[in-house]
């Protein structure tokens, strides 16, 4: 996680971190002549070698794509299938490459054919209908002739056909195919796809909010990792010589899980070593098999409860203690602070008090003069308009409770409009009508005069309205970085493969994100908690991560639902010169505050609701003259006073 | 004789699809006050089918012995299900479908557990509790083992719709998984609502297991499939209504048996996972769902 640490030369004994997995490597390609080499042998561990590869493709999609899609083997089923009756009718021209290439080809349509219907719904539905197919694949196959019916096609009973590679070679080949996949997951998930994979696993409306297609992106998944489990059936085919309906059971999809869940999914070697360790104890220890699911299933049923991450977060923790890993909860060296003192000026200062693990006292003192000369942000999404955001006769009802009632709101570019009223009072309902969390009954909600109510949540985004939430919503296993790099990612343009595949114009767009991400950061004072897992970020802090994630958009419109909760004095008032600096760069801020005095002395305008109506609208200084909004809002008799 | 054929495989269909009808409406009760989706509903279902055979066909113990062991079993099992697999994430609601990974090795282990203790026995039929008769209607011969699951699904649907609506209780178990803060706050408490659903669904499973077991005969690998099915079920009749549930069963049902008699036999499975892929592409609230699935 702690790339950058760790490329400063940060974190002690570097060096064993490579060498484990070195070692891991050396000893995969070394086990024939640990553990025999006969070829029947060598089958054997070319059999589990080819599930690995279906452990790497389900890790893609449910390890960090967050989708279910359990029944992974009926996609390895018919890639294998596909394979198989290719060769069996042209048995000359066919070798490894193309098994894999054809099992590739049909596994991905396999999984579209799923995951198209299924995905509609989402959730636990794709985990039963993909399971069902597992379970149908194979008992369909069964009983039809074509592919064999229960004993399946032998390759080697096929006339002409003569596999090319056999032997230590073919070992040493699927070893290295296994490594290449796992490369490639490895490569996937640190580019901008897999990025998007680990918001939408985040949180839907986390994703959302930052322009991402949750259909399409988690279509993306299921066919990235479809198309790997299918190639893993054209290997399978080469190195058995054969497949029946016994080669992928339902309770194969089962051990799959197993070895995912126990060696944890979302990292990239987990599901290797979990996989390697289930499968191959259910392929060695054949006398145990009867009895094998009572283990899996209570080993399983232990690690979903008290080990979800899986063992190797686990070792992690471990390689911690022993000094091999750097620790997490602790900055980058100091060699940052002068970059970030020279950008961020005085807001250095005020990290100090954001990160948490060196504010060890308030020292109020260090705000006293707040020389802060924040860099313009200039609306770059959605520029092209100069529009107002307008809400028009708004209405929405939940049951029998009129949460927004007819409410108008006008957010002009530039400016800074100020939403109060008491909890309840339909302010975070009128937000996520904005964001099209949920639909209006009534109204229209609009940039100048381009209808945004009859679009999906993440065009708002990609229309220029940034947003927050009212409890921050953050990547916890991602650094502060990351989870601002996807945001940058949505304006600096390149194709999903480019970035994966590290072609030229991927890396330089990569290195782009990474730099803005890590610029706004900066600007924030939050050069401290670059390397840190949000998860060990305390309230504050997180809150201003998340500031920083709407800027990186560079939006027309922030919308900021309640961002001064929680946080310290300091950081306050680093939040209002961020939303003035915000209003200075020609953006349009809608702030939700409980804090009225903050909101009055840096609002332009300020709509008061009370019930879900509009209670009052005008300048701050009309709102202090006004008695009734004073009594009815805040329950005094006499208007409020002008804070000094 | 094609109407007679057609009418047989109805009647068959009608059957099957009511021990759909039946797993459905135990996911619908519990998932009304969990939230939660238990895949190892079928394999309880097949315990109670294990217990059947031991009862019935190993003891010769009268068929109401053997309702009440299957009750007690069934139910037990559910109990410790939810002790053991669900409210460890009752507790930390949260993000995540761990609970679903829990539930299904639960379901491994039953499933397990179960074909050891069966052993390599051959699979026998097991008696049915109106006897193995058929009787004639119109030409068609419909046995009343088919007729019994058709009952019981129906009177659990209609106890179901009135606990539901009348009760007190009924409407507490509902608002559970609604919002589980608020009904604390009412004075309901959610872990002893988890805990009566379990109990709920244990018993619809368990006439499930009794009226299925002379049906599927002594086989308990079939556990999954079952389980899988009354998911499918579900999602063609529409997730959260009782009605949706028996409706989508029966579709099924019967849509397996015409399936086998007018486009191929054997590969009734096929039409499972056509309708419900069908299903979701043109109506994913399902075909009587009328809101849709809370995004889990």
């Amino acid at each position: 996680m702690s790339e950058l640490a760790s490329r400063l030369g940060f974190g002690g004994r570097t060096w064993l971190r490579w060498a484990i997995p070195a070692a891991l490597i050396i000893v995969l390609y070394i086990v024939p002549q640990l553990g025999g080499s006969s070829q029947f042998r060598l089958g054997e561990y070319e059999e589990v070698l080819s599930f690995l590869v279906i452990a790497v493709a389900l890790n893609i999609a449910m390890g960090y794509g967050g989708q279910y899609i359990l029944g992974i083997t009926a996609v390895f089923a018919v890639g294998a299938y596909g394979a198989i009756l290719a060769t069996k009718y042209h048995p000359q021209g066919i070798g490894l490459l193309a098994m894999c290439m054809i099992g590739a080809v049909i596994g991905g349509v396999g999984g579209m054919i799923i995951g198209l219907p299924a995905l509609r719904v989402g959730g636990f539905y794709l985990a039963l209908v993909s399971l069902f197919a597992a379970l149908a694949i194979p008992t369909v196959a069964q009983k039809w002739a074509f592919v064999g019916a229960d004993t399946g096609i032998p390759l080697y009973a096929v006339l002409g056909y003569s596999p090319k590679l056999s032997g230590e070679l073919l070992y040493v080949i699927v070893v290295s195919l296994v490594l290449l996949a796992t490369l490639f997951s490895w490569a996937l998930v640190h580019s901008r796809v897999g990025h998007r994979f680990v918001a939408l696993h985040t949180s839907e409306q986390l994703a959302t909010s930052i322009g991402i297609t949750a259909y399409r992106t988690k279509l993306l998944a299921i066919g990235i990792s479809s198309v790997l489990a299918g190639a893993a059936g054209g290997i399978y085919v080469y190195t058995q010589q054969f497949f029946a309906p016994g080669s992928s059971s339902v309770n194969f999809a089962v051990l799959l899980l197993a070895g995912m869940v126990i060696g944890g999914g979302g990292s990239i070697t987990g599901p290797l070593i979990g996989g390697a360790i289930i499968l191959g104890i259910n392929q060695f220890f054949t006398s145990l098999q009867q009895y094998n699911g009572i283990v899996f299933g209570v080993l399983l049923l232990l690690f979903a409860i008290f080990l979800p991450n899986g063992l190797l977060a686990r070792l992690n923790v471990l390689g911690e203690r022993l000094g091999i890993n750097p620790p997490r909860g602790f900055g980058v060296p100091g060699g940052r602070a002068p970059t970030a003192a020279a950008t961020g000026g005085a807001a250095a200062a005020v990290a100090a008090l954001a990160a948490p693990v060196n504010g060890s006292g308030p020292g109020t003192g260090l705000a006293a003069q707040p020389a802060r000369q924040l860099p313009a942000w200039p609306p770059v999404i959605g520029a092209g308009d100069s529009g107002a955001l307008v809400v028009e006769g708004a209405r929405r009802a939940f049951g029998g409770v009129t949460a927004v009632d007819n409410v108008d709101l006008t957010v002009k570019r530039g400016q800074i409009h100020g939403l109060i009223g008491s909890n309840g009072s339909g302010k975070t309902t009128l937000l996520n009508l904005i964001s099209r969390f949920y639909s209006l009954d009534a109204g229209q909600i609009r940039i100048g005069s381009v209808r945004l109510d009859d679009k999906p949540p993440h065009a708002v985004a990609r229309a220029g309205i940034a947003r927050t939430f009212q409890s921050p919503k953050l990547m916890l296993r991602e650094t502060a970085l990351e989870n601002v790099i996807p945001a940058v990612e949505l304006r600096v343009r390149c194709l999903g493969l480019e970035s994966v595949l590290r072609l030229p114009r991927g890396i330089r767009v990569n290195r782009q994100a990474r730099a803005e991400a890590l610029e706004i950061l900066e600007t924030l004072g939050l050069h401290h908690v670059l390397a840190q897992e949000a998860s060990s970020l305390p309230h504050g802090t997180r809150r201003l991560v998340e500031l920083a994630r709407a800027i990186a958009l560079r939006p027309s419109f922030v919308l900021l639902d309640e961002p001064a909760a929680g946080l310290s004095p300091v950081e306050l008032e680093l939040l209002a010169e961020v939303c003035q600096n915000l209003a200075r760069s020609g953006v349009g801020v809608l702030l939700i505050e409980h804090n009225v005095p903050m909101v009055l002395s840096i609002a332009d305008t300020v709509t008061c609701l009370h019930q879900g109506k509009t209670l009052f609208q005008g300048t701050p200084e009309e709102l202090r003259a006004n008695t009734s909004v004073a009594s009815v809002f805040l329950g005094l008799d006499e208007p409020l006073e002008t804070p000094s | 004789m094609a109407v007679t054929l057609f009418l047989t495989a109805l009647v068959a269909g009608l059957a099957v699809g009511s021990v759909y009808g039946l797993i459905a409406l135990s996911y619908t009760v519990l998932f009304n006050s969990t939230s939660i989706f238990n895949i190892a509903q079928g394999d309880l279902m097949m315990a109670g089918v294990l217990v059947s055979y031991f009862c019935l066909d190993r003891w010769h113990l009268p068929q109401i012995v053997a309702l009440l062991a299957i009750i007690a079993v069934v139910v037990a099992l559910s109990l410790i299900e939810e002790r053991v697999a669900v409210r460890p994430f009752l507790r930390k609601p949260g993000i995540g479908l761990g609970w679903f990974i829990a539930t299904l090795a639960f379901s491994l282990v039953i499933e397990t557990v179960a074909s050891n203790i069966y052993g390599q026995n051959p699979v026998v039929p097991i008696p049915g509790a109106l006897g193995d008769g058929t009787f004639s209607v119109a030409g068609v011969h419909v046995a009343t083992k088919f007729i019994l699951a058709f009952v019981v699904m129906i009177v659990v649907m209609v106890a179901l719709e009135i606990f539901y609506r009348r009760t007190w209780l009924g409407t507490a178990m509902r608002g559970v998984a609604e919002d589980r803060e608020v009904a604390a706050l009412r004075g309901i408490d959610a872990l002893r609502i988890s805990r009566l659903a379990f109990v709920i669904a244990g018993l619809v499973t368990a006439l499930a297991a009794f009226v299925v077991a002379p049906i599927v005969s002594s086989d308990v690998t079939v556990g999954l499939t079952y389980g899988l099915k009354g998911f499918i079920a579900l999602a063609i009749g529409g997730f959260g209504s009782l009605r949706g549930c028996v409706l989508g069963g029966l579709l099924l049902g019967v849509a397996e048996q015409m399936f086998d008699l007018y486009v191929t036999s054997n590969y009734e499975i096929l039409a499972a996972l056509i309708l419900v892929l069908i299903v979701l592409a043109v109506r994913p609230s399902g075909l009587f769902g009328t809101r849709a699935v809370r995004e889990v």
